[in-house]
């Protein structure tokens, strides 16, 4: 079957090396000819050793942050944080592009699965601290506010919005409804004053002032919006109308559409460049962060296989990159040279190594001199379904490996250097594809609860056990393609959050049924989510788990063990635990 | 250019037709649905026509997967319209078709335009989305029917088509045959949505409320999901306004048939529609129960259900431009 893959990616600078060595060896001694796949490239070839840049990757569903060096492509480390990672911010601050201006102390990183926010010391390279938010909420991403003291997040399960101020933890929730209600992309503008948030429910992006946090207005958009980006200059919102292949820009001083610019089928998410005063490439911590600016956004096309190129002073799309395949997030390198194009399926692209076929990272050249502009020059199989990626500059993280921490500085007292469990309390396991029909039935006292996985929901949507129930869940994917994109090789997921988070995390291969058996001591209205990106509609991919207390009655968004939840109860230990104080007015 | 073009298109959409199998032979199964007040068959694919579809599916992911295959999305008129395929200019000639080598700008084909997305190949739209927020339905609507007028008063079958194949399709199919990848995985099958015998006597109420609610609400199969957690009324109306409009549509035999669709739906006399919901007391009371228990709601705070926020291009009833077909 792979033998058969006629897809010839363009890698620029091997290909035409082992081609020609091949043949070098075939001339002179067939005997002794050595495979092409054995030739290593020519010295001075490779790719450096010494990677200019960092890839930061939340892993998706693997629950673990990745670093990756530009342009090598190399995976230097995967560092913990808990269930089902979805964005990365660096602390500094939100100015310029998607990267934003970092100050190489901290990165966070908000867990949909656990309810979490994970902080990552850049300088040691661990996890420091997990900021536990209040319940109900899900959070689906964050974005740091201008002055880097407070990150804000959508929770995507609640119809929920969140301002956390980092330090303390104390966080001040607002609802945005009404129901159904899923604020899930957001981000901040440059200039502190307005955060602009996606809802795919309500086709709208909201509109909230960073202080009193409130929402100020919702601007319809096209269908089902997800990313909703601010450019470096602070002037325009560029929204991804997934479902309507086009991209609403919203100016920041009206508030309200400036254009909609049709770009692709099943736009997703948009990155830009960003340039210093001088024109060059923004360098965090050389160059001010103040009046950067951008020549170009990039969008990702799920259903189209492409990335678009759109240029900032034209409002218009000037270039279209194919990519392989089903771009979900996009990001670009610290110095605007290389694009990553974060796509979903492989279908057909590598070696199995299991009944997870690899989502994979392409990197392609947006450097317009260059020779090989627009070509991908590698594509590489990552773990986990990463969610987004950001990049700085490898020189904001220090040497620290020679002993230049002697000298002081890396430490300032006790730094918690955290590996938290995740999938505890739960045992899991696969049995053959079951047949049994969706629903909830007591077998020898156990709940079991079956259900089916398809483009896009689940079957049942709602289920409901008691408090103290010990639940068998069995979970089967049924589809045979991924939606309307057809892919042959989709995996589903199944994770219940928040408390559940741990115990659930099932991935759900085509052809075999997922079995996790675990006991739900907390009460509440806990949402069902994918966790592998299956298909345009991945997102909207939801059904709920209900534990009803008997003692206060059916679970909803106001009933249920909440504060309880919020611990995380038996994972952290005080001190390396934030749990998020909720306020009023932050 | 514009025969091969067509060309293309037809047999594209003479392989879906194969797919579902003859589309009027459904099985003689015992009476188990109720429509009208009466016992009926089911309305679903047979066994044997599931299994064929079944196995069109599979070939199709292998065939996706080996880089052959003259669909490279398996659902012939989206390629086809949309020229999200990545047709290249060789494969509109003719040459190599059927193969992704030909017909796409991925791989190897130097000539491929790389040209990939709809917006090269189809009109561009007019509208700057400020005022004419058309711009929002175009991109399917390149694709897909759009409905000039509508059989259920305050809904538009064409905002009600665009989430019936986002939501829709896995099961119900992508001409409502009840056929899509997931339908062989389901028992009971999922209902062929065009087979007016039955669809004639289900009264708008029964169809909001399966959709609102799930196959429970009704008594019916629970492998049908509740969906009034994930779209607002208005959306569902304009569903249940989609399914009215595909009453009796045949298989298409060529693109322009496709894309005009004549249906033999005739409102039922009595029958709620969107705009007179606010006002029926079965439909409120019936809604009531449907949203006592679903998600998403925190009782005492903005988060309740049932109300209706612009965006999408979704309307109010009242405001629901598409005329009521006489």
């Amino acid at each position: 079957m792979q033998g058969k893959n006629k897809l010839f990616i363009a890698v620029a600078l091997s290909a035409s090396c082992l081609m020609s060595g091949a043949a070098n060896a075939a001339a002179a001694d067939k005997s002794l000819a050595i495979p092409g796949w054995q030739h290593a490239v020519k010295d001075g070839m490779d790719t450096p050793t010494i990677d200019p840049m960092l890839l930061y990757s939340s892993g998706g569903v693997d629950g673990k942050m990745a670093i990756i060096g530009l342009p090598s492509f190399k995976t230097y480390r995967h560092i913990d944080c808990g269930v089902d990672t979805h964005e990365i911010s660096f602390g500094g601050s939100n100015k310029g592009n998607k990267n934003g201006t970092p100050d190489g102390k901290y990165v966070y990183l908000n867990d949909k699965g656990a309810n979490t926010i994970c902080e990552f010391d850049i300088q040691t390279g661990y996890l420091a601290r997990v900021i536990a938010l209040p319940f109900p909420f899900g959070v689906h991403h964050i974005a740091l506010s201008t002055d880097g003291k407070s990150l804000f997040g959508t929770g995507e399960y609640s119809g929920k919005m969140a301002k956390v101020d980092i330090k303390t933890g104390k966080t001040e929730v607002i609802d945005w409804g009404p129901a159904p209600s899923a604020p899930d992309y957001i981000d901040a503008s440059r200039d502190g004053k307005y955060v602009f948030a996606g809802n795919y429910y309500h086709s709208t992006v909201g509109v909230f002032s960073t202080s009193p946090f409130k929402l100020i207005k919702e601007i319809p958009v096209g269908k089902n919006p997800h990313g909703t980006d601010v450019i470096p200059e602070s002037t325009l919102v560029l929204v991804s109308d997934k479902l309507s292949a086009t991209m609403t820009i919203i100016d920041t001083k009206t508030l309200a559409v400036k254009k909609v610019l049709p770009t692709c089928a099943g736009p997703l998410h948009s990155v830009m460049d960003v340039y210093n005063k001088a024109g060059g490439s923004y360098r965090a911590g050389i160059d001010s962060p103040e009046g950067l600016t951008s020549k170009y956004a990039y969008e990702s096309c799920f259903v189209a296989d492409a990335n678009v190129k759109i240029s900032l002073s034209k409002l218009e799309v000037v270039d279209e990159i194919p990519t392989h395949y089903r771009t979900g997030h996009i990001s670009i390198s610290a110095d605007n040279s290389y694009v990553m194009a974060l796509n979903k399926f492989s279908t057909g692209l590598f070696s199995p190594t299991g009944i997870v076929f690899p989502v994979n990272f392409e990197m392609w050249d947006a450097r317009e001199k260059s020779p090989t502009y627009g070509k991908t020059l590698r594509i590489m199989p990552v773990d986990g379904e990463p969610h987004n990626a950001k990049s700085l500059m490898s020189y904001l993280v220090k040497d620290w490996t020679k002993g230049e921490a002697e000298q002081g500085g890396l430490i300032t007292g006790r730094t918690d250097l955290l590996d938290p469990p995740h999938r505890a309390f739960s045992k899991r396991y696969f049995i053959p594809k079951e047949t049994t029909p969706p629903g909830v039935k007591l077998v020898d006292g156990v709940k079991e609860i079956h259900m089916k996985a398809f483009s896009y929901g689940y079957i049942p949507r709602q289920v409901r056990v008691n408090k103290g129930d010990k639940v068998r869940l069995f979970a089967t994917n049924i589809d045979k393609a991924s939606g309307i994109t057809k892919n042959p090789d989709v995996t589903m997921g199944l994770t219940i959050y928040g408390p559940y988070g741990q115990r659930s995390n099932m991935d759900l291969p085509r052809g075999v049924t997922a079995v996790h058996e675990f006991t739900a001591d907390i009460a509440g209205e806990y949402e069902i989510f994918c966790t592998h990106f299956c298909g345009p509609l991945h997102l909207e991919m939801r059904a709920a788990f209900f534990v009803d207390d008997p003692k206060k009655g059916p679970s909803n968004l106001a009933v249920g063990d909440y504060e309880h939840a919020q611990t995380l109860p038996g994972l952290l230990e005080e001190g390396q635990l934030t749990v998020a104080e909720r306020v009023k007015g932050l | 250019m514009k025969n091969a073009k067509l060309k293309i298109g037809l047999i594209a959409i003479a392989s879906l037709g194969m797919m579902w199998g003859g589309a009027t032979a459904f099985a003689a199964g015992e009476k188990r649905c109720t429509a009208g007040g009466q016992k009926v068959e089911c309305p679903t694919i047979t066994e044997k026509e599931a299994e064929a579809a079944s196995a069109a599916f599979l070939k199709e992911g292998h065939d996706m997967e080996e880089g052959k295959g003259g669909s490279t999305y398996g659902i012939a008129p989206f390629d086809y319209l949309t020229g999200v395929g990545k047709r290249g200019a060789e494969a509109a000639k003719g040459a190599k078709a059927g193969t992704y080598k030909g017909e796409s700008g991925y791989g190897s084909n130097a000539k491929a335009s790389l040209k990939t997305e709809l917006w090269d190949r189809v009109k561009a739209p007019k509208s700057d989305g400020v005022k004419d927020k058309s711009v929002y339905d175009q991109w399917s609507g390149n694709w897909s029917p759009t409905f000039g007028a509508t059989l259920v008063a305050g809904a538009d079958p064409t905002q009600g088509k665009n989430y019936y194949y986002s939501y829709c399709i896995a099961c119900h199919g992508w001409l409502m045959h009840g056929d899509g990848p997931s339908a062989s995985e389901l028992n009971p099958r999922p209902r062929t949505l065009t087979r007016g015998d039955y669809m004639q006597k289900k009264t708008n109420l029964e169809l909001f409320t399966v959709i609102k609610g799930g196959g429970e609400a009704v008594s019916l199969s629970s492998s049908m999901p509740n969906w009034g957690n994930v779209l607002q009324d208005q959306d569902i109306w304009n569903i249940v306004a989609f399914i009215r409009a595909m009453q009796d549509v045949p298989p298409p035999k060529s693109v322009a048939e496709y894309l005009n669709p004549k249906s033999t739906f005739k409102p039922i006399p009595g029958d709620v529609d969107a705009l007179t919901a606010s006002t029926n007391k079965d439909f409120q009371e019936a809604q009531e129960m449907i949203e006592s228990d679903m998600t998403g709601r925190a009782p005492g705070s903005e988060l309740v259900g049932g109300g209706f926020v612009e965006g999408g291009n979704r309307k109010k009833p009242s405001e629901v431009a598409v005329k009521v077909a006489k």
